[in-house]
């Protein structure tokens, strides 16, 4: 017992020591707040609080290969030079706001993009609006973000901008005057693209025949469709993520449901063609990003993305790989890494040119720019006529 | 000179430290008579919502609203905690985990009250208060020379650590009465405890809703501390985790459960330059500590020792 006891000490003591080492390397990030380099370019250090560890990494990981892409890019045009400090914010609102606080106890930091989820920012970013540093989400689509305050920024396609935009051109050509909806209701992206759905629904005088809800990772969905199935309608609006919405899409035309669906932005992925196979056939979305475009400027995006990371982006890697381009944008027309001179000239950004298109900001600096609506047809997202 | 030492994000870490230290005292106390619960996250959300909300519809005061959802908290435990009872173990930790998991799909659902997933946002920010407070009392945080942002997070880490303080003070204080030695002898024998006259019925209750309570005014100063509270917040995930903080630093002793938060919060924070791999480091941490120590890091053999080398005397 005793000899375990002294083993442990040892163990115990080295893990302190560590800790200590680590602390100590974590105090020597002050440096002088410097605009220009050394050949007189300017640069600029952003902060980055991105979805890293846990569940959701994927998107982090999307997010973080956009913006290091974007940064390559740029830093190689030779005009501004840019530094990410990149923290890892594990989902949780409370370690994202720990994030945000270590990035803003360095006074060099110019501007901050993220956190990758709607529920961390809202934590972070009424925080670092009160510090007077811009904040810029490229994923956080739930209404309300961009009014936290004047310097939060979004560059994401908010669900209010692509599902009115889906469900139009879906009842134009449809026809469809029945809609029934189904909708994850813990997860706060289809929560708000329910209620966007919902409002919209009402506004073009669709009658809305039932709304039917499901639980995160429920894998069972007959008792809803069945549901829906029997009120006849003529439109599915579904609020999910690929993942379930693929899954209840094929247990719908398993069921003989062949009507079309609408998803929201949660729902556009290549993954729902992979999971569900011919039964995604019929889905309709709307989508800043249509990875099979023949746009040139798309097709050099994915092709240099397909060299670095080995995998194809998605909707996040380029709404990412925009952002940092808008920042860059702004620092240049800004002219110095101040914080209140990059913020005037951010909100200023006006018809800046994108892989996404043009891209500029209202007046709340809500993003304002085209929205692509696509249709799944032969197991294949194409533009929808 | 003080304004350089106060770095605001060290002051936020040791914020949360002091909130998961009160969450792993809230498991510690009912395991302390033998009570598994894994409700701490449902108490913490009750508290946290009630506080939120009170202080956002009606305009209540920040510390008027932490007692209403500590105490919301507390009743809910004494009215799970009776008929729970008739449960021990693992059954009573499913059905506290259970428990944990309605009151999440409550706030969920309960739309119009509690606005879903999407979760409250603009909630009064415990330090800003306080400092708007302070300014009408004719001070300001610059005569002691510090920014406004720093005397905010300092506020709010003085007053975690003066709660802690009075809540480790009470439950040490507890352990050395009689309410102490009665939970105590029915964690070792619940059976030879009743035999004794001891009524394991309400001290069971008294330790249930005591954790229950320190659990909800965590939870309430948690929606101070961070502003912004929504459904994902107490997840069991936050229910494991609590109970990590326990088991982890050492369930027999109270002291155990303060070094478990203290550690398990600091750690993914200062293994933050190696990215993605913090989690991976601290589940191995968790894995070798289990094999190696199953009681926990501290025990009260190992504090027997330390004892011995000071003076008589020293912390339990």
């Amino acid at each position: 017992m005793r000899k375990l006891n002294k083993k442990l000490f040892s163990i115990l003591s080295i893990v302190m020591l560590l800790l200590l080492a680590a602390c100590g390397g974590g105090n020597t990030t002050t440096e002088s707040n410097s605009n220009t380099g050394e050949d007189g370019v300017l640069s600029a250090k952003f902060g980055v609080i991105s979805y890293l560890t846990g569940a959701g990494a994927a998107y982090g990981e999307a997010i973080t290969n956009g913006l290091k892409l974007a940064q390559q890019d740029i830093n190689a045009l030779g005009e501004v030079n840019i530094e990410l400090v990149i923290e890892d914010s594990a989902g949780k609102a409370d370690q994202a706001l720990n994030a945000a606080q270590k990035i803003m106890s360095d006074d060099s930091i110019t501007a901050i993009i993220g956190p990758t989820l709607s529920t961390e920012f809202f934590a972070v970013a009424p925080e670092v609006d009160l510090n007077g540093i811009p904040i810029l989400g490229t994923s956080t689509t739930v209404d309300g973000i961009p009014e936290i305050g004047d310097y939060v920024f979004r560059n994401a396609v908010p669900e209010s901008l692509a599902i009115p935009a889906a469900i139009e051109k879906a009842v134009e050509r449809t026809g469809a005057t029945k809609v029934a909806m189904i909708y994850g209701n813990d997860d706060a992206l289809t929560k708000g693209g329910f209620e966007v759905m919902e409002r919209t629904a009402k506004e073009m005088g669709l009658e809305i025949t039932t709304i039917e809800t499901y639980q995160e990772g429920q894998s069972d969905y007959n008792a809803q469709l069945t549901k829906i199935k029997n009120t006849n309608p003529d439109l599915i609006l579904a609020s999910a993520l690929y993942n379930e919405g693929a899954v209840i899409m094929d247990q719908a035309r398993k069921m003989g449901i062949e009507i079309p669906f609408v998803g929201g932005n949660g729902f556009n992925s290549p993954q729902a063609i992979e999971i569900a196979g011919d039964a995604a056939n019929g889905l309709i979305v709307a989508t800043p990003y249509f990875g099979e475009s023949s746009d040139p400027k798309i097709v050099e995006f994915n092709e240099k993305y397909e060299k670095e990371f080995g995998k194809k982006p998605d909707q996040f890697a380029a709404q990412a790989y925009d952002a940092l381009f808008i920042y860059a944008d702004a620092l240049k027309r800004a002219g110095s890494s101040d914080r209140e001179a990059f913020r005037e000239s951010l909100a200023e950004t006006k018809d800046l040119e994108g892989i996404l298109g043009k891209f500029s900001f209202d007046e709340v600096g809500d993003v304002i720019m085209d929205v692509t609506v696509l249709e799944i047809k032969d197991g294949k997202f194409i533009e929808f006529e | 000179m003080l304004g350089e030492i106060l770095n605001t994000y060290y002051l936020q870490i040791g914020s949360f430290i002091l909130i998961n230290i009160m969450l792993a005292i809230s498991v510690y106390v009912p395991l302390s008579s033998g009570q598994l619960s894994l409700g701490s996250a449902g108490f913490m959300g009750v508290g946290a919502y009630t506080s939120a909300l009170l202080t956002i519809h009606f305009d209540l005061p920040i510390f008027v609203g932490v007692i209403a959802g500590a105490l919301a908290a507390s009743i809910l435990g004494v009215i799970v905690g009776i008929p729970s009872l008739r449960l021990s173990g693992v059954y009573l930790a499913i059905a506290t985990l259970g428990l944990g998991e309605v009151i999440r799909v409550i706030f969920v659902n309960w739309d119009s009250l509690t606005k879903g997933s999407v979760g409250l946002t603009g909630i009064p920010q415990l330090g800003r208060e306080i400092l708007e407070f302070s300014r009408g009392l004719g001070f300001e945080p610059a005569m002691i020379g510090i920014r406004n942002n720093q005397f905010v997070f300092l506020s709010i880490f003085l007053v975690l650590l003066i709660l802690v303080i009075a809540i480790l003070w009470f439950v040490i204080r507890q352990q050395n009465s009689r309410v102490g030695r009665a939970l105590q002898s029915i964690n070792m024998d619940d059976r030879a405890a009743e035999s004794m006259g001891i009524n394991i019925t309400h001290y069971k209750v008294v330790a249930f809703t005591q954790g229950a309570f320190f659990a909800g005014l965590a939870g309430a100063l948690f929606a101070h501390v961070i502003g912004y509270i929504s459904p994902a917040d107490f997840s069991y995930h936050r229910a494991v985790e609590v109970l990590i903080f326990t088991v982890f630093g050492g369930s027999e002793v109270i002291i155990g459960s303060v070094f478990g938060a203290f550690f398990l919060t600091l750690m993914p924070e200062v293994l933050r330059f190696v990215s993605e791999f913090r989690y991976i480091i601290y589940g191995i941490l968790l894995v070798v500590l289990m094999a190696v120590r199953p009681q926990g890091i501290l025990d009260a053999n190992l504090l027997k020792k330390f004892k011995f080398k000071r003076s008589k005397g020293g912390v339990r």
